[in-house]
């Protein structure tokens, strides 16, 4: 009775230990993003310094006399996140020039959310705006997906690459251009050079 | 014909770069109208839309064509109705196409911006996606036998979604002579020939292009493109290109 008993609970126990397995390897695939929303990142009211302490950022715009990127310098609050000091850089890309310089993203877009993974990929959520408020072309499309991955990749070592999201999902393209099922690389060919 | 299939054809077009040769069925070349439907493409300041745009340049260049070279033409679409990027493609490679022109109307923040460009595809890849690729550039023609068959669907995957990878060589020549024509009859500014990754060539199994022929967001360019006259110029352009484009290999 009891050897019986003994097996029943160890039988039970592998199967409970199998099914673990297989639940854990048909979520872990799945989903990158839920991953990488679990890495902790302080939070911005215990880590706040008692005396602000800035660091220049360098944001990249586009101006009416060539198709470049035109880098413009700004201070943001330094926090020990890099991914609150890229939302910082991102929020400010929204916000547009202090020179007079052409935005890239429409002024009506609003940033939800950005973390960065192990790997070193930053995933920019970004609200529909972004996609509705867009003028749409090629060219278009081409400066807001680099202005965006530029700022944060030359500002940021940790970040590598950038995933652009529109409210929470993958967006096949923001007009029908250029695809955004993957995360991109700087390309800094695009900046202006004097 | 299935996903296999596809990936076989595509195997095969990458060895023989000039099509099927000995064939004497007519090769297929696809036009694709760029947006239509609910999707207007780029909006000009008095108007214009970009899909009533692309869609007349289409016709015209499918009339030219079908006139004077040996091909058989198909649009991605002949009226204002929606075409997915996926299917745009898929049309192209379900019909053995040997080549690929997307016609698009170009727009910008920039008010200022304006000329002509063409783009072809552009990975973006990182070291590790590129890696990847040249390994089944270097076997692909071994590709079947070696890999074992619990991994060959997702291989295939990968290959089928980077299609057109195996074409950027000829897709950036295809560029090239199309842009030189557009500069030759357009008067416009030389934008060049440019790479990005483009969703709607990054299936396409045979060399593929995107033709932006000028800025609807610039009021200038825009007073030009709705002309019967500048859009005639554009199909003989693109005619032209793709003619000189098809020597190469004849």
């Amino acid at each position: 009775m009891d050897k019986r008993r003994v097996i029943l609970i160890s039988v039970l126990g592998f199967l409970l230990v199998v099914l673990a397995f297989l639940f854990f390897f048909k979520n872990s695939g799945r989903e990158r993003i839920k991953e990488a929303e679990e890495i902790p990142q302080p939070a911005v009211s215990t880590q706040a310094p008692i005396e602000k302490s800035m660091r220049k950022v360098t944001l990249f715009f586009l101006r009416e006399e060539d198709s470049k990127l035109i880098p413009e310098e700004r201070d943001i609050v330094s926090n020990p996140s890099t991914a609150r000091e890229a939302e910082e850089v991102i929020v400010e890309l929204i916000k547009g020039s202090q020179m007079g310089l052409v935005s890239s993203l429409p002024a009506e877009t609003k940033l939800i959310q950005l973390f960065i993974t192990k790997e070193g990929v930053a995933y920019v959520d970004f609200s529909k705006d972004l996609v509705d408020k867009h003028p749409s072309g090629s060219t278009a499309e081409i400066s807001t997906v680099y202005s965006i991955v530029n700022s944060l990749a030359y500002n940021f070592k940790p970040i590598k690459k950038v995933f652009i999201l529109i409210e929470g999902e993958e967006r096949e393209t923001l007009g029908g251009h250029i695809s955004l099922d993957h995360p991109f690389l700087p390309d800094y060919s695009l900046i202006f050079q004097e | 014909m299935g996903g296999p299939g596809l990936i076989l054809l595509a195997l095969v077009l990458a060895l023989f770069p000039a099509g099927l040769s000995g064939s004497k069925e007519l090769k297929t070349i696809v036009i694709d109208p760029g947006h239509g439907g609910m999707d207007l493409g780029a909006k000009g300041k008095f108007g214009t839309l970009e899909k009533n745009i692309t869609l007349a340049v289409s016709f015209k260049l499918k009339a030219l064509l079908e006139q004077n070279l040996p091909y058989r033409v198909v649009l991605t679409r002949d009226k204002d109705i929606d075409v997915s990027l996926e299917n745009r493609s898929a049309l192209a490679n379900n019909n053995d196409a040997v080549l690929f022109i997307s016609v698009h109307i170009n727009g910008s923040q920039r008010k200022k911006a304006q000329g002509s460009e063409t783009f072809f595809m552009n990975l973006n890849a990182s070291d590790e996606e590129t890696r990847k690729l040249a390994y089944l550039e270097n076997t692909s023609a071994e590709l079947e036998k070696q890999i074992e068959d619990k991994n060959k669907d997702e291989v295939k995957m990968i290959l089928w979604d980077m299609a057109q990878s195996a074409y950027i060589k000829q897709s950036s020549q295809l560029a090239e002579e199309i842009q030189k024509e557009l500069n030759i009859f357009l008067g416009t500014e030389n934008r060049g020939i440019k790479q990005a990754p483009f969703k709607v060539l990054k299936g396409v199994a045979c060399p593929a292009i995107l033709v932006e022929v000028a800025f609807i967001s610039n009021p200038e360019e825009e007073q030009k493109l709705i002309k019967e006259d500048f859009q005639k110029k554009v199909a003989e352009a693109i005619y032209q290109g793709l003619k000189k484009y098809t020597k190469l290999f004849s």
